[in-house]
């Protein structure tokens, strides 16, 4: 089917005006902290609608549409109980630790708390995921402008990358926070359409549930029985409800980072929090799609689930629509990408390169090294996404990869803050046999949600009895990194406020 | 696992709603000086576990409807 030339002018308007104002935050940048931390100036609202920005990506659109059309309002999951406690949780415990010690990146913090190889295993872990995520985005975002526009799918890979690398490497996390708040406004009116459409083609919004719940009963459920291979509501609760998202809302670089840029400790809470608003209507945009391609399409129309979303979109929506349906997935394909672009910078210079290629430089040679490598992601990104078509699988290889990290990160991470008795070596042994543990389990192909929840105890209990068994850490070194030398601590108060008000 | 299937569906969401009540508890037990620290203001709409409240509400809700 032809593109209607709107469409085509609205996916090139939205190209050409994101680049431009990208572009403009350039003149902010003269330090690093300018770069990686927007120079501390972001305010609550920007933090939030970044954060949502960064975290939905395509790949959720299609994703969670086809979840939502096989197995109904259980994929919301994702978007609430999988999210919105761990945000309140990351808001007021810990947000305000990461923030009051003035860190560029998670693993810096654990480095503090504990030792350097806890700093380096993490680093690597994250580094290396987020490099890893580019070349599958890069790729998506190609082939969604070679199927919809017809371009040629490298130089949609190209283009990609040069408008994103551009605003990423100039303007640096303001010029990222900033788009994104754009991008995730472009987003929502994308999404709400599509709902507006369809109910209106449902006869209304009472009568689309009417029919649902009559044609579809199991759709409308939340927790599906434990035999669900996908959607087990035990494996929800505790491995996605209380290990994976906690994990991701409080220890994943690319969320944590805009936090660490708010210009007050309240803007940076707040900013977390005030996400989780926006967060509840996700569903909105990413699963009521799916139940649309439910109620309209004949079963033989729709083969593969993932095919949900674009038959609404070729189906329902009339031209214009369309297109800014489409500019609403490269956008949240451009605000995940430009995240994970800066995240990974952040991390390769602070955590690796000051550390152990360069200690002491001006604070400029760091500038341009983040510029360098974020441009050098930018150039690895487009070499690796081919492979991502050599390896379909390879998306959801590197989210079980990672489920492996989150339970043993968590833990390092909750234990480090709010238990002060835990020591260096408790940190890296309850990191890395967790570690351990998630491998071992998966060798036993035990569902990740299971494997998630059980690396974690596994690696709270080796952290405990290690750290009885070793000497505690001095209160000199804990104080203003852990719960009981900072909210109980009225000296510690008294002493960060200060350091803070400079 | 044999004894979770023996357990009834509605039983997640009972734990899920306690577990939301359970951190909603938590989130009234924190400190207002520590809520509003670097708040521009000191007025009710500042204080943060209000929004973590309605957010709690929200899902509880939701859970209670699904």
């Amino acid at each position: 089917m032809p593109v209607h030339f709107i469409d085509t002018f609205i996916i090139i308007f939205y190209m050409a005006a994101i680049l431009i104002f990208g572009l403009f935050f350039r003149k902010y940048v003269s330090t690093t902290e300018d770069f990686f931390l927007a120079g501390k100036m972001l305010p609550w609202w920007v933090i939030s609608f970044s954060i949502i920005g960064t975290n939905i990506g395509a790949y959720d659109y299609i994703g969670a549409a086809g979840g939502a059309f096989r197995f109904g309002i259980a994929q919301a999951n994702y978007e609430w109980l999988g999210a919105i406690p761990a945000m309140i949780v990351s808001a007021l415990i810990v947000i305000p630790y990461f923030w009051r010690n003035n860190v560029y990146t998670v693993p810096e913090y654990l480095g503090k708390r504990y030792q350097e190889s806890v700093r380096t295993i993490e680093a690597l872990i994250y580094g290396f995921f987020l490099v890893m995520l580019l070349g599958i985005f890069f790729w998506a975002s190609g082939l969604m402008l070679h199927t919809y526009l017809g371009w040629p799918l490298k130089l949609s890979i190209v283009i990609t990358a040069v408008i994103v690398g551009i605003y990423t490497i100039t303007g640096g996390l303001a010029a990222v926070a900033v788009t994104d708040v754009v991008q995730l406004g472009v987003m929502f009116v994308g999404g709400i359409s599509v709902a507006i459409i369809g109910f209106w083609k449902a006869g209304g919004v009472n009568e689309f549930f009417v029919k649902l719940s009559s044609t579809h009963p199991q759709h409308l459920k939340l927790f599906l029985p434990l035999d669900n291979p996908y959607y087990p509501w035990l494996g929800m609760i505790f491995g996605l409800g209380l290990v994976l998202s906690p994990a991701w809302w409080c220890a994943n670089q690319a969320i944590i980072q805009r936090t660490l840029g708010a210009r007050s400790e309240w803007d940076a809470k707040a900013g977390m929090l005030f996400a989780a608003f926006p967060k509840t209507l996700v569903p909105l945009l990413v699963i009521l799609p799916g139940f649309f391609a439910l109620m309209f399409a004949s079963p033989s129309e729709i083969s593969n689930p993932d095919q949900a979303l674009p038959w609404v979109i070729k189906n329902l929506l009339p031209p214009g629509l369309a297109g800014l349906v489409f500019v609403a997935f490269i956008a949240a394909l451009h605000s995940s990408v430009d995240s994970t672009l800066n995240s990974a910078s952040t991390l390769w210079t602070r955590d690796i390169y000051q550390r152990f290629i360069r200690r002491q430089a001006p604070d400029r040679h760091y500038l341009f090294i983040g510029r360098v490598l974020t441009g050098c992601f930018v150039i690895f990104g487009v070499l690796l996404a081919p492979m991502t078509d050599k390896f379909p699988g390879i998306y959801v290889a590197m989210q079980n990869l990672l489920s492996f990290f989150q339970g043993p990160t968590l833990a390092t991470l909750l234990l480090g803050i709010l238990w002060w008795r835990s020591t260096k070596w408790g940190g890296f042994f309850g990191l890395t046999g967790g570690v351990a543990s998630a491998v071992v389990m998966s060798l036993f192909r035990i569902n990740f949600l299971y494997v998630a929840w059980w690396s974690f105890v596994v690696s709270v209990l080796i952290n405990i009895i290690v750290s009885y068994l070793t000497l505690p850490e001095k209160p000199e070194k804990l104080r203003g990194l852990v719960y009981r030398f900072i909210e109980r601590d009225k000296k510690a108060q008294e002493i960060l406020r200060q350091k803070v008000e400079g | 696992m044999n004894f979770f299937t023996r357990i009834p569906l509605f039983s997640a969401k009972i734990i899920t709603v306690f577990l939301y009540l359970l951190l909603a508890f938590w989130v009234l037990r924190k400190p207002k000086s520590f809520i509003l620290e670097g708040a521009p203001a000191k007025k009710t709409w500042y204080d943060l576990r209000l929004w973590a409240l309605i957010l709690i509400g929200i899902q509880i809700v939701l859970y209670f409807i699904f």
